[in-house]
């Protein structure tokens, strides 16, 4: 359990956020946004409740809430498009989610675990999901229909006409230039902070992968320019 | 002789308060009034009771418009609108869009509100769903003495009243709240139950802004005396079930839990707009429009009935959202104003 001042400061990051007034105006308390909200159906959780413990900065029951309760949601941004009041109750979760990644809270370690897979095939290949991913212990919600992508992928994805879409360890082919240009941005938006501060493992094997990929595209830039002079 | 005239724009409840009290200073009044029959949104509508007298639209307004009519130091115009407006305060020439020109020495402005038109507010289903109507025509339900779905003429188990249609909503621009709506609905409610005890009644609110005087009368009575169910939660949706009733989505704020539940009439209570003629009224008179888009005051403690231009005066849901007993009460203040304005003016000349 965190202190007092600890929580106080969670909701101070919170509250610092340069988003953070344009997504809360206050709350005519009307529960559109929770009526509306795919989430609230299926969990305990609701949008109305979030922006009333921001609005009234309830600090304890905030760092409550960054336990489970922020995690329901699917930022799909309804309640967004609906408040009559045009909070975002969407957006103040992503800030919320945010600093629970700073304060390298427990629960965003343990939801963000599972995308681990996913971040590594980000940074490698560019794309965040490929055909070989898709095994059927990964996705056991899809029920019986997983069973349809079993079989050779390759000749699976021959069937798809368009060409840039048949290979199986990558959706598409990214460019060297594009992946570091990527880098780039993710370094600066604090994206790789981020992993640095939920998954350390995850984060020396993916910073390894980037210097490599880094001279590859410092090598291949000389090359370019030995062909120019010639 | 204009500055024995005052020319009236608007034959609702604050235009003939106007031009009833420019007349009983012994001045003229010209009312201009673009429907084809005097009485404003009451008559235009066709609101049953209204609130809080209880008496029948009809009746009441009937009262003012007859003596407005029976005055002959009143002229009438219907079906028509002030095309342009030339001069000054003391000296004005209307040109009406009949041809007719009318001299007056001030203009009052009583030209009110627009209903909010639902469609505007798709995901609540009017427009969709044949048992989704306005307080308006509900009102002309009560009026007819039977309440039934005008989709098969059964008689509701459950109608619910969804308050603030139109109002309090920063999605679809309109950022005030609508003032007589809630009251309105308390009162619906009760006509409701009166004609048909077998139906149930919920208005499902944010606030309840029941003001003054009509908290015990209809807020209460509402609920003590007929059984009204106020549940606090706006809804999001509605849509329709299987069966031919209509789900209506919505978070019981209380419970906190995200509840549908079925209903076989749902009412919008529909708000009050800014006239949808305020631009070329704006243009035409030449007076300036307040941020929401209604007409602007010149001062709110000590011209209250001005406008932004001199000699050009207004009152009533012109201004914004205002109650019938208001309206009135500001249509005799600026045909009062009015009056006194343009004696000052001739005293000054003589
Ligand atoms: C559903 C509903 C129910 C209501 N019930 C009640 C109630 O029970 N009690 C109560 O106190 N209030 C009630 N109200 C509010 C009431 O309707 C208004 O207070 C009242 O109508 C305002 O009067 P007004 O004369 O200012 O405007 P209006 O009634 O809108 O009259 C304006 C008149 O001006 C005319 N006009 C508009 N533009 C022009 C133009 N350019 N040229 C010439 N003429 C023009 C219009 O045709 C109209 O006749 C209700 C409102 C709604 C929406
Ligand atoms: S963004 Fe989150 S809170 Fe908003 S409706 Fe979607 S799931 Fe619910
Ligand atoms: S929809 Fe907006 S105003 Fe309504 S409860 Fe949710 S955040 Fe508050
Ligand atoms: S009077 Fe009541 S129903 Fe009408 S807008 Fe205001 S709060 Fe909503």
């Amino acid at each position: 359990m965190a202190t007092y001042a600890e929580m106080q400061q969670i909701f101070d990051d919170i509250r610092g956020d340069f988003r953070y007034d344009h997504e809360l105006n206050g709350c005519l308390n009307c529960g559109i946004c929770t009526a509306t909200c795919p989430s609230a159906q299926f969990y305990d959780y609701s949008p109305r409740e979030i922006v009333q413990l921001l609005w009234t900065e309830n600090v304890e029951q905030i760092y409550d809430a960054m336990q489970e309760k922020i995690w329901a949601c699917a930022q799909c941004m309804t309640c967004a498009a609906r408040c009559p009041f045009k909070n975002s109750p969407g957006g103040l979760v992503a800030i919320m989610r945010e600093v629970a990644i700073k304060h390298e809270m427990q629960s965003a370690k343990d939801v963000l675990r599972p995308f681990g897979r996913v971040m590594l095939k980000l940074i490698t290949t560019g794309n965040q999901l490929s055909p070989d991913m898709i095994q059927p212990d990964h996705f056991p919600d899809w029920g019986p229909n997983i069973q349809k992508v079993e079989g050779d992928l390759r000749i699976l994805r021959k069937a798809i006409p368009v060409k840039t879409l048949q290979t199986v360890e990558t959706a598409w082919e990214v460019s060297l230039k594009t992946s570091v240009e990527m880098y780039t941005i993710w370094e600066m938006t604090g994206v790789l902070k981020s992993l640095e501060l939920m998954d350390e493992n995850l984060f020396d094997v993916i910073e390894d992968f980037i210097d490599e990929k880094r001279e590859d595209y410092e090598d291949w830039l000389e090359e370019q320019e030995e062909e120019d002079d010639e | 002789m204009q500055q024995d005239t005052v020319l009236v724009v608007g034959g609702g409840p604050a235009g003939l308060a106007a031009a009833a009290n420019v007349n009983s200073a012994g001045y003229k009044a010209v009312v201009v009034e673009k429907e084809d029959v005097l009485g404003g949104a009451p008559i235009l509508s066709g609101y049953a009771k209204l609130v809080p007298s209880g008496e029948w639209a009809k009746d009441a307004i009937g009262r003012m418009v007859k003596r407005v009519e029976d005055d002959a130091n009143s002229t009438v115009h219907k079906g028509a609108k002030v095309e342009k407006l030339e001069g000054e305060a003391g000296n004005f020439t209307a040109t009406l869009t009949n041809g007719e020109s009318v001299q007056a020495g001030a203009v009052v402005l009583a030209t009110g509100f627009t209903h909010f038109d639902s469609i505007n507010k798709p995901e609540w289903g009017f427009g969709t769903y044949e048992d989704v109507l306005t307080t308006t025509q509900m009102e002309q339900m009560v009026a007819s003495g039977k309440i039934a779905c005008p989709s098969d003429g059964r008689v509701p188990e459950r109608v619910c009243i969804l308050l603030c249609v139109g109002s309090r909503d920063r999605q679809i621009g309109r950022e005030w709240c609508s003032k007589i709506c809630c009251t309105v609905s308390a009162n619906l409610a009760m006509e409701i139950k009166e004609i048909s005890p077998e139906t149930d009644v919920f208005i499902y609110y944010m606030d309840i802004r029941t003001f003054g005087l009509y908290e015990d009368k209809f807020y209460w009575k509402s609920q003590e005396e007929f059984k009204t169910k106020f549940v606090k939660a706006r809804i999001a949706e509605v849509t329709a079930s299987g069966d031919g009733r209509l789900l209506v989505k919505g978070e019981d704020t209380l419970v906190k839990r995200p509840i549908v539940i079925p209903f076989d009439i749902v009412v919008h209570a529909i708000g009050m707009d800014p006239n949808a003629d305020n631009p070329e009224i704006s243009q035409v008179f030449g007076v300036g429009l307040e941020k929401h888009g209604f007409l602007e005051r010149a001062e709110q403690y000590t011209n209250t009935c001005g406008t932004t231009r001199k000699g050009i005066y207004s009152c009533g849901a012109a201004y914004g959202p205002e109650t019938i007993d208001d309206s009135i009460a500001q249509g005799a203040a600026a045909g009062g104003r009015a009056v006194a304005d343009l004696h000052a003016l001739v005293q000054k000349a003589g």
